[in-house]
């Protein structure tokens, strides 16, 4: 009755695709729970897959020595031993396990066709395939009303937001497999989407009213999720990571205090700096580290000992993961570092972040967050304190806003909008606003000493 | 088994405001396994699955580590390509045995320490990216103390000193449970590694410890070697007296 897929398991939270070495059982064999069915390579690390099902291998999807993408259904197991005729018939791809082996006599033309299939499947490569799409015995579509889809083309499909009721199936049962979605699409897979702070407050700055107007004539990409409906999807050992602060903060008594600061000096100061390499991160990293600096209070964390003062300002940088969670390099010493070396460490913490190769103490050593949600355009948040630290910074996009000024005239100024969450057992309501004035006094007057 | 042996229990350090890598391990035990002879490559084979089965069967059981020097043979990863072996399969100069880890061919000699690991990544971490740079750190740290500075070569898997390959690595893995390790070439002949091409890897040069320390010797190393891999991977001996086989 029931069909089980045996998907590319993920032998590392950085592997995207895994190359099968060797099925160890045939189409039509016999095997037990636990049993090991295939090999998977992952640079120099070997790992044998198990059946989680007592039942027969009906098919091979991929062959030995082809890649798939994590998650991906490479081979299908069913209980019974006449169920594996109908899976076979069913399938479209070739059932023959050795397809990849292409050295063996077969006549030129299946030749072609299995090369063709198997670089239709190499979905992770930056280009589509070029390889002329010969059709291989037009699979049909089963799906009766039911969508039948793997795991991962049910994830890619939602995050690109295809519609599986329109996408015509190729895998076995006219399933629906990634590279499925992707065709769909008309794209190879998506660009790691990650939200680095660093299109800064000067993106949404830069872009008068009426720049803005025309931007909003392109509706917003549609928002990002893990899963589709119905569906519960297990967190990922980052997101474990962050559920767990983000718990421990609700034992931590926070308020919130808020600030407008206007944004032209700062912006004219960052488009002559710009040039020289420097990002707006950069600069809202140095600002603060130069305001703890002289607010060493906001600098501070509660510690069973008392108020425990770090031996340096060091910034860390809220950054989302693209496959979930957030992580928080940290800047060290950030009000001494030099806003060009500033720029560069941020970068290269970035691009670390992503490949996950960061080690503990470039994210865990962070005496005070920055949170920048301003290159969304958006105008206020607050953010949740990370445990440990005495205080964040929710930065906001600066906006162009009707300003009244003491003289009574009224202009429009940019401005943006800063929201500091403190830890009130070491950092008192009148810290926290003495901080964002001296902040907003810097950023407005001052943005010059920032280079110093 | 002594549950007792694995403690479970989560302390985000003083200083770590946001504990992204959960430490479900303080300490674990393992055996450990120092033979004086030198041991033929299918016994220690054994020895391995013997414990990766247990270790699958009864995930509290406890882990094993191996360090041993083996009689000169060659060995082949699953995914092994014949072309890297410069000599006839029928007619090896050696035992050639083709070996369940990842990788490309490799010689073993005495005079090469070889390190087994069997060790449950559920209680580490089950990340096999994370497994092969840990255990290149293992042998980072060992030339470290040796006082020489070894290093990874971007992309490709192994430890590097002075642009000679020292040190290579090879794992398999099930259910997170790991076999075979590494081998760091102290004072062994290279002149088997001359009949392959090591790991695949065309024109790499591979070294030994006594190129860089002039007789530097096995025992002089393994030391160093077994107090590293205890130290990164936060293991106990479960064995005061060390054993035998």
């Amino acid at each position: 009755m029931a069909t089980h897929d045996i998907f590319m398991p993920a032998l590392s939270s950085t592997m995207t695709e895994g190359k099968i070495v060797e099925w160890l059982k045939k189409p039509g064999d016999k095997v037990g729970r636990g049993e090991s069915v295939l090999v998977v390579e992952s640079d120099k690390a070997d790992m044998d897959v198990e059946s989680f099902h007592d039942g027969f291998l009906a098919s091979i999807v991929m062959p030995a020595g082809s890649s798939a993408p994590v998650g991906e259904t490479i081979g299908l197991i069913v209980e019974s031993e006449d169920e594996i005729a109908a899976v076979k018939a069913k399938s479209p791809t070739p059932s023959e396990p050795v397809s990849a082996d292409l050295e063996k006599s077969s006549p030129p033309v299946e030749k072609k066709v299995s090369l063709s299939d198997s670089s239709n499947r190499k979905t992770l490569t930056n280009e589509k395939t070029v390889v002329p799409q010969i059709p291989i015995s037009p699979p049909q579509v089963f799906n009766d009303g039911r969508i039948v889809a793997s795991p991962r083309a049910k994830k890619l499909a939602s995050q690109m937001g295809v519609d599986l009721s329109t996408v015509r199936g190729t895998g076995p049962h006219g399933r629906i497999q990634a590279q499925d979605v992707q065709s769909a699409n008309g794209q190879p897979i998506s660009v790691p989407w990650i939200a680095e702070s660093d299109s800064p407050a000067s993106i949404s700055t830069s872009s008068s009213q009426t720049e803005k107007s025309t931007e909003s004539e392109k509706p917003p990409l549609p928002g990002k999720s893990f899963g589709s409906r119905g569906e519960t999807i297990a967190f990922n050992t980052l997101q474990q990571a962050v559920n767990r602060n983000m718990e421990a903060s609700l034992n931590i008594p926070c308020f919130r205090v808020g600030y407008s600061i206007l944004t032209e000096e700062l912006d004219s100061f960052y488009k002559k700096v710009k040039p020289n390499g420097v990002t707006m991160t950069a600069l809202l990293a140095k600002a603060v580290g130069l305001t703890l600096a002289r607010h060493p209070q906001v600098n501070a964390a509660f510690s069973s000992g008392g108020i425990a003062y770090p031996s340096e300002i060091n910034v860390a940088i809220a950054v989302a993961m693209e496959d979930g969670g957030l992580i928080t390099p940290v800047l060290k010493n950030a009000d001494e570092t030099a806003l060009a070396d500033l720029s560069r460490q941020w970068a290269d913490l970035v691009k670390r972040a992503r490949n996950k190769q960061l080690e503990p103490h470039e994210y865990s050593t962070g005496t005070f967050t920055l949170s920048n949600l301003g290159m969304f355009g958006v105008d206020r948040f607050d953010a949740i304190l990370p445990p440990g630290t005495g205080a964040i910074l929710a930065v906001g996009g600066s906006l162009p806003k009707v300003v009244a000024s003491k003289d009574g005239s009224i202009s429009i100024k940019k401005q943006m909008q800063v929201n500091l969450t403190a830890d009130h057992r070491v950092i008192y309501g009148a810290d926290g606003a003495l901080f964002l004035k001296d902040l907003a006094y810097l950023i407005e007057k001052n943005p010059h000493s920032l280079s110093s | 088994m002594n549950k007792k042996l694995h403690s479970f229990s989560r302390e985000p350090g003083p200083d770590s405001n946001l504990d992204l890598i959960p430490q479900l391990v303080q300490t674990s035990s393992a055996f450990l396994f120092e033979p004086e002879r030198i041991v033929p490559f299918d016994v220690a084979l054994n020895w391995q699955k013997d414990f990766q089965k247990t270790l699958m069967d009864q995930p509290f059981s406890p882990q094993a580590v191996w360090f041993l020097q083996h009689e000169s043979c060659y060995t082949l990863g699953r995914g092994s390509d014949k072309k890297n072996l410069l000599f006839d399969v029928k007619n090896s100069p050696e035992p050639l045995y083709r070996i369940d880890r990842g990788g490309e061919v490799t010689h073993h000699a005495p005079g090469q320490i070889v390190g087994y690991c069997v060790l449950n990544l559920n209680l580490f971490k089950k990340d096999l990216f994370w497994y092969l740079r840990e255990l290149e750190q293992v042998l980072i740290d060992v030339l470290g103390l040796l006082g020489l500075e070894g290093h990874r070569v971007n992309g490709l898997t192994g430890v590097w000193c002075q642009g000679c390959k020292v040190g290579s690595i090879g794992i398999g893995c099930k259910r997170w449970v790991t076999q075979h390790g590494f081998s760091l070439n102290v004072d062994c002949d290279l002149i088997g590694f001359e009949r392959i091409i090591p790991c695949g890897l065309d024109k790499q040069k591979i070294g030994r410890l006594n190129d860089f320390i002039p007789d530097i010797k096995v025992c002089d190393v393994q030391p160093l070697v077994r107090e590293s891999v205890k130290r990164r991977f936060k293991l106990k001996w479960e064995n005061k007296k060390l054993i035998s086989h």
